[in-house]
């Protein structure tokens, strides 16, 4: 029975053996099925080439991404490459879990990377670069090119002539009392309470009323959050919410190009244009931000990609996503999802964002006025907080208190991190 | 030492009924509680304890460089001034109050329907549990849809039947009605499991109860009342207690449909446990709500075994 037992044993190590032969990489993503599909069939293209890589895809769905994140660090089972939302390389990279990515990438990615793909990517302690992606991302004021002309809006043309607060809401005035409108504009409420949309889409107009979501010096966020401007824009919001100007969050989220175009304007994401001028046609207008104060502002950071530190190999882990940057059928799926461009390259295959594009806006304005997510370890909670402050704002609470608790929480979770030295020291 | 008896326990007990404990007979129950002891204690005694030992600290959810410390009853000092736990531990209550109600007598009057001798009886039985044994998951994407505003299926039914005077109701975005949203929805899909209870404790009432009552001239509801309800005293207590449990340990629907919005009008304990653990990544504090949580329910169920008590049950 020894014997049997030695030899099963003895066999098992063998097959092992052989099993592992190939150098297996976890890739960890989220995406819809489209994308899904798009980054199986890349990873057959790379083993096809590298017969000796096996590429083993994680899906994790969107919503719960960074949970499952948390949960694969508890089990000690990170992948080696993993897509991530760019405003939480912060929290990983202070964590420990990403590795900077520059020597492990071909150079020539390097190179061709936009300046907001490098920003998005990079770590602001020791100004490392953790993650590269193919795309960046903005937000836009889409508008429904009839409806406007039937209450004589100006239409601008570039971030420098965008509508300034007062022509905003006059606008959603006059809309919401045109025939055929049933909601001036969607705001995307539809996305949920817990999805980063929130922080994403609504803390530039914080950041353009003259204030922000934490202080970016002190990484204080009482006195900022809570502070006089901030209240001011998420009145302004709340008021918007109590006119019924604001499509409701159980209505979906494609009210702008539904039946009967119930919105007249949508603040939706770039991701947003393609399935939008699908179903609108030349009616679609592409306009910038409006300015809430004295300057214009816009969120960036999108899913990009990093290489984790429990990567046993992490050259043929930056090897594939090299790979992945520039396969060609990667790259037109992104076209086609109107991705917004964060490789030159890509940029000049993609004549939506070239001048004269009809995305050619959202490019110009990310270039002169992206602001970044506050890139601290904390931001998980100051997403988390902040979030929660909207919902409550926006069903009719009380704006002050809502800040206020938002800020406090904030900043109690960095006091109880120590600061979340060497963030402490900035 | 040796063993002098058999250590067949069926064998022993049979052959030897009023022999007084001797050490092999104490062998034999170390033995046969053995498993639930072990499997209790690795299951619920040590992660309480552990919990309990991380609700005493600033434990993030993942390893972070800086050190992890011992801080007392400091979380649990955060909760109880967190406007957040208390709105969520009233939204619970909340919930509990109207769901008892809604579903129990759901489930009883479906029972009392079933439990007659209808064609096709079995056939019904089977339907009306059916939303019990379907995934809450699923039950909640399809609700998610009848819901809709303003045009979702149960706004134009409701329309409909209102002759378009009641106006479309924001059922899941609108504070004050997302909770009862979402007792419906949760009688709706649960209710299966105590009618299965209430059948049961139905078909233990004797017939012979019965026989009586019509021969002293009972009719329909004296029998209901004098010779049913009495009968079901033990099946009402048991279906109010395991009902209220499971309604403080509401999670799935909010998760789902409103992630305890709008207005924390549906946060409950539980989500509001897998917020503070999970997207906010401080597991200490989780684990006090936890701790909490289980206090609160532990208080429950001590009081069911009194109120269990009283009924000689």
């Amino acid at each position: 029975m020894g014997n049997r037992l030695l030899s099963f044993l003895v066999a098992s190590v063998a097959f092992g053996g052989l099993a592992e032969a190939k150098t297996v990489i976890h890739v960890m993503h989220q995406g819809d099925p489209g994308w899904v599909s798009t980054y199986g069939e890349v990873a057959k293209r790379f083993e096809a080439a590298n017969p000796d890589v096996d590429i083993e895809l994680i899906y994790a769905p969107h919503d719960a991404y960074n949970e499952k994140f948390s949960a694969a660090v508890m089990s000690k089972q990170l992948p080696d490459v993993m897509e991530l939302d760019a405003p939480f390389l912060a929290n990983y990279v202070w964590s420990g879990y990403l590795q900077p990515i520059k020597p492990l990438i071909d150079q020539d990615v390097i190179d061709d990377m936009t300046e907001s793909n490098v920003a998005q990517g990079t770590y602001p302690i020791d100004k490392e670069l953790y993650a590269v992606g193919l795309t960046d991302s903005s937000v836009v004021l889409y508008g429904n090119r009839k409806y406007l002309e039937a209450i004589g809006a100006r239409i601008p043309k570039s971030v420098d002539d965008a509508w300034t607060r007062e022509e905003f809401e006059g606008y959603l005035e006059k809309l919401s009392n045109l025939d055929g409108v049933k909601w001036p504009i969607d705001t995307f409420r539809g996305y949920g309470i817990k999805t980063e949309w929130i922080t994403y889409a609504y803390g530039p107009i914080l950041q353009s009323a003259g204030c922000d979501l934490i202080d970016r010096k002190t990484w204080k966020s009482v006195g900022t959050l809570d502070s006089d401007p901030c209240v001011d824009a998420l009145t302004m919001m709340q008021k918007w919410v109590k006119n019924g100007w604001v499509v409701p969050q159980s209505s979906g989220t494609n009210q702008f190009f539904a039946e009967g175009h119930p919105a007249a304007l949508a603040l939706g994401g770039h991701w947003f244009y393609a399935e939008a001028a699908a179903s609108m046609k030349d009616d679609i207008v592409v306009m910038p931000l409006p300015k809430f104060g004295q300057k214009s502002a816009s969120p960036n950071g999108t899913w990009i990609w990093g290489i984790t530190t429990a990567s046993e190999h992490p050259d043929i882990a930056g090897k594939f996503v090299s790979f992945m940057l520039k396969d060609k059928a990667f790259r037109d799926y992104a076209k086609e999802d109107s991705a917004y461009p964060g490789l030159k390259s890509f940029a000049a295959g993609s004549p939506l964002y070239a001048d004269g594009g009809a995305m050619a806006v959202a490019f110009e304005q990310a270039s002169k006025t992206a602001i970044a997510r506050p890139p601290h370890p904390a931001y998980p909670i100051i997403t988390s907080a902040f979030m929660g402050a909207v919902d409550e704002i926006f069903n009719g609470g009380d704006v002050k208190a809502a800040l206020t608790a938002a800020a406090e929480k904030i900043d109690e979770d960095i006091e109880e991190n120590d600061g979340y030295p060497p963030f402490d020291e900035q | 030492m040796t063993l002098q008896q058999p250590a067949l326990a069926a064998t022993a007990v049979a052959a030897r009924p009023a022999r007084r404990r001797d050490q092999s007979r104490l062998f034999q129950e170390v033995g046969m509680l053995a498993p639930a002891v072990i499997l209790l204690t690795i299951f619920l005694v040590v992660p309480f304890l552990l919990s309990f030992w991380t609700a005493m600290t600033n434990q993030p959810l993942v390893p972070r460089p800086t050190p992890v410390r011992f801080i007392g009853f400091t979380n649990f000092l955060r909760i109880f001034k967190d406007d957040l736990f208390w709105t969520s531990l009233w939204n619970v209550s909340r919930f509990t109050f109207w769901i008892l109600p809604v579903q129990c007598g759901l489930a009883f009057a479906t029972a009392l329907l079933l439990h007659q001798k209808l064609p096709f009886r079995n056939f019904f039985r089977s339907l009306f549990f059916l939303p019990a044994i379907t995934s809450m998951v699923v039950v909640c994407v399809i609700w998610g849809t009848l819901f809709q505003y303003p045009t979702g299926p149960l706004n134009q039914v409701i329309g409909f039947l209102s002759g378009g005077h009641i106006q479309p109701i924001d059922w899941l975005g609108d504070p004050d009605w997302a909770m009862f949203s979402i007792v419906l929805l949760s009688a709706w899909q649960a209710y299966g499991f105590q009618m299965i209870v209430y059948l049961a404790g139905l078909q233990g009432i004797p017939d012979e109860l019965y026989d009586a009552a019509r021969i002293d001239g009972a009719n329909a509801l004296q029998r209901f009342w004098h010779v049913t309800m009495p009968g079901l005293r033990p099946t009402h207590v048991f279906v109010l207690v395991i009902t209220t449990i499971q309604a403080f340990k509401l999670y799935t629907q909010v998760a789902i449909l409103t992630q305890g919005g709008p207005k924390s009008s549906t946060e409950t304990v539980v989500h509001y446990m897998v917020r503070s653990g999970f997207e906010e990544q401080k597991l200490g504090y989780a684990s006090a709500v936890s701790v909490i949580l289980f206090l609160i329910v532990l208080v429950i169920a001590l009081l069911q075994r009194q109120l269990l008590r009283r009924f000689d049950v």
